[in-house]
């Protein structure tokens, strides 16, 4: 399929652009940080032209639908929204060492898509409703908002020690300033959770539009409750009890591997209403 | 509010503990933790599958600390309540700080206020105290907001602000967690939730609740018409449906097809299609026809049942392909005539004619099987779900305004320095967003400096 080999050269891309990106850190080369931005851009143009040939596909073959429903299609989406995310940001901060920590994210994701079933296979009754579309591209871009955070989260805590060191120049040397990268963490939180909110409410609306129960503790629900709780803790530690830098980068942290179990750990380790996603 | 030098009476001290944001923090976290435990420990399973994971003595200290049904557990929703409380209290205690904010702005920069800022900046200009004020009046109008001009003993004050709604984005935030709780609530004591399985043509009045031994009565009746079911070639149900019909003594009121995802709604409660499965066995039609192809008579057919066909002989359906060799269904049928051996032999659904070439006074023909479905239902009556949505949908808003507001203030004071030249003081503050702030303030010191009297 035209849509698979797309995105076999997505992961192609994100790799080669995770090796610029660190390789430009390490032997200082901006021109290497610039190359992986273009390549960033090529990779975004290629995944967002494979989601769209898939869902075209998808019609060909009499299915016809939105290419997000199993775990194949969710994690290129996934890494599709991470890459978007991480452009902007580097835009807006005009910064290029972010990539280093971001875009191995989107990198390793496809890798681990790339194992996984790849076919399009047809929708389940229980899928096929107009909710769907809200409801995982909402989840997804949360969850690129907090992986984006996270990736800057680390970032900060090795700028933050070696300063603690009085330790300049070096690969970290060429990081933003921690007053930056702490913001960034914070600004990713901010914009990731009112779409996890969103996509958690959109999920209660349509459990409740498809089986008359918006919330019954299944343990996908639970989950995103579960990270919106530490999301929601870290947003208070920080407002009003000035939780800033290393603390707040160790919550973002914590809060994106909470994410990572309620996107992939329920799936394969427990089970319940979205075992779906997990074929 | 105590004032810190009294010591705190008790009801100050119980006060400050619901209203500090530690005790939220602290909540939210116990919540997260217990939530873990609860997708770890499978939730109301049946005693034997826990047998089989825990020990006895597990067992018993997990039904102890209700742990196999945790979210409804006393010590759960009394976190959900204390939560709850948190979350009022904190309201209370500093919305009214909040208001004031907002109701009595400082409109003047005097030196404490100053001080207390960190984004100040100031410089002299030549030209009358007036028309420097009208010039700045209209420079901060184009690049911030109009502002209200103060006089106050001979220093002229100029003060505008933006986004003073992201001061209540948190309380809209608060509010919405307690009104979606108040429609659950509700949900919950007014509302039931049931199971109900139809058999095709069927009818039911009354609904077991789930979970329960209780039954609601509907107040009319619900009728399963008819029920489909749709495969994909690979063998996954592709749609499943069923028609049904809404009877108000006896009449038919309303009637629609309901799909996964579709459901019917009347007077308030919902029928969402959840299940099907088989009535009873599958039983086979079969037409009788004289040779001129004239049809005699239909014989339905129930497995391993022997039906007689009168003048002719006896028929049983002993076997059932749903394609037989590529040719579509068929019917393995034994026919029993008086004086003969039985024979045996299979018909083609796609060919009617085809036993005619055995030439007897009668043939058969198979016209398809019959296979009697129910259909599953769940049934839920929700008074409180559309506060849940006005709930739901203030807390996207609260949030947006929160995060992506922010209250900024800026002021120009200008007063008649000894030198005979205007001392101009900008300052400016936000309550959010301090680094897109900073960069916006630079701008506005740029332009402001640049104004030409």
């Amino acid at each position: 399929m035209l849509n698979v080999r797309l995105f076999d050269i997505t992961t192609l891309l994100f790799g080669v652009a995770s090796v610029n990106y660190v390789a430009a850190l390490y032997g200082k080369k901006v021109i290497l940080a610039r190359i992986g931005t273009w390549v960033c851009v090529a990779a975004a143009i290629v995944s967002t032209a494979a989601i769209g040939v898939r869902w075209a596909e998808s019609y060909k073959m009499g299915i016809g639908r939105i290419p997000v429903t199993n775990l194949y299609e969710s994690l290129v989406f996934f890494a599709w929204s991470v890459n978007l995310f991480y452009l902007a940001v580097e835009w807006k901060y005009r910064s290029r060492t972010f990539g280093a920590f971001v875009i191995p994210i989107a990198f390793g994701t496809m890798l681990f898509a790339f194992t996984n079933e790849s076919s399009i296979q047809p929708l389940v009754p229980a899928l096929q409703s107009y909710w769907l579309h809200a409801h995982v591209i909402t989840c997804f871009v949360g969850y690129a908002g907090f992986a984006v955070s996270a990736g800057v989260a680390v970032m900060f805590l090795m700028k933050a020690k070696q300063e603690e060191r009085k330790v300049t120049g070096g690969v970290v040397g060429l990081f933003p300033p921690t007053k930056v990268l702490d913001e960034l963490v914070y600004r990713a939180i901010i914009w990731g959770f009112p779409f996890l909110t969103a996509g958690i409410i959109t999920g209660a609306a349509w459990a409740n539009y498809a089986w008359g129960t918006y919330w019954s503790w299944d343990p996908k629900e639970t989950w995103s409750l579960i990270v919106w709780l530490v999301y929601a803790a870290f947003l208070h530690a920080r407002v009003t009890r000035g939780w800033h830098g290393r603390r707040a980068a160790i919550l973002s942290i914590v809060g994106f591997l909470a994410t990572i179990f309620c996107y992939l750990g329920v799936n394969l380790v427990l089970s319940g209403l979205h075992s779906y996603g997990g074929a | 509010m105590a004032d810190g030098k009294r010591v705190d009476s008790l009801m100050d001290q119980v006060w400050k503990f619901f209203t500090s944001i530690k005790l939220a923090i602290f909540i939210i976290i116990i919540l997260a933790i217990a939530s873990i435990i609860g997708t770890i420990i499978e939730q109301n399973q049946p005693l034997e599958k826990y047998r089989q994971i825990y020990t006895d003595g597990a067992i018993r200290l997990f039904e102890s600390l209700n742990l196999f049904d945790m979210y409804h557990s006393w010590w759960f929703l009394l976190l959900l309540v204390l939560f709850t409380v948190n979350l009022s209290c904190c309201t209370i205690d500093r919305l009214p700080r909040a208001v004031k904010v907002v109701r009595n702005p400082k409109t003047t920069l005097d030196e404490n206020l100053e001080k207390s800022l960190s984004h100040v900046d100031r410089w002299k200009k030549k030209g009358g105290l007036e028309g420097l004020a009208e010039t700045y009046k209209a420079a901060m109008g184009g690049a911030f907001a109009k502002p209200l001009v103060t006089e106050n003993s001979g220093t002229l004050h100029l003060y505008a602000e933006k986004g003073i709604i992201s001061r209540f984005g948190v309380y809209v935030t608060h509010l919405s967690i307690i009104i979606i709780f108040i429609g659950a609530i509700i949900g919950n004591v007014f509302g039931f939730k049931g199971f109900a399985n139809i058999v095709e043509g069927e009818s039911v009045r009354t609904i077991p609740t789930r979970g329960g031994t209780n039954h609601v009565d509907l107040g009319f009746a619900v009728r399963c018409n008819k029920f489909w079911v749709d495969f994909y070639p690979s063998g996954q149900p592709k749609e499943y449906a069923s028609d049904l019909s809404i009877l108000e003594n006896g009449r038919e009121v309303l009637r629609k097809k309901i799909v996964v995802n579709d459901p019917l709604q009347y007077k308030g409660i919902w029928f969402y299609q959840s299940s099907y499965g088989a009535a009873g066995a599958a039983s086979a039609t079969l037409a009788v026809h004289s040779p001129d192809g004239g049809k005699v008579e239909t014989v339905p057919l129930a497995p391993g049942q022997k039906k007689e066909i009168p003048g002719y002989g006896t028929v049983s359906g002993v076997d059932y392909q749903n394609d037989f060799q590529g040719l579509g269904p068929a019917l393995l049928v034994v026919l029993e005539k008086p004086g003969t051996p039985p024979a045996q032999f299979w018909l083609l659904k796609a060919y009617p004619n085809f036993d005619r070439q055995r030439g007897d006074s009668r043939y058969l023909s198979f016209a398809g099987v019959d296979q009697i479905f129910y259909t599953g239902l769940q049934v839920a009556q929700d008074p409180g779900v559309n506060i849940v949505w006005v709930g739901c949908t203030l807390m996207v808003i609260g949030i947006m305004i929160a995060f992506f507001m922010s209250h900024q203030r800026l002021w120009i004071r200008l007063s008649r320095g000894g030198d005979g030249r205007v001392e101009v003081v900008l300052a400016g503050s936000t309550n959010k967003n301090r680094l897109a702030f900073e960069k916006r303030f630079e701008k506005i010191q740029a332009d402001m400096k640049a104004v030409v009297a």
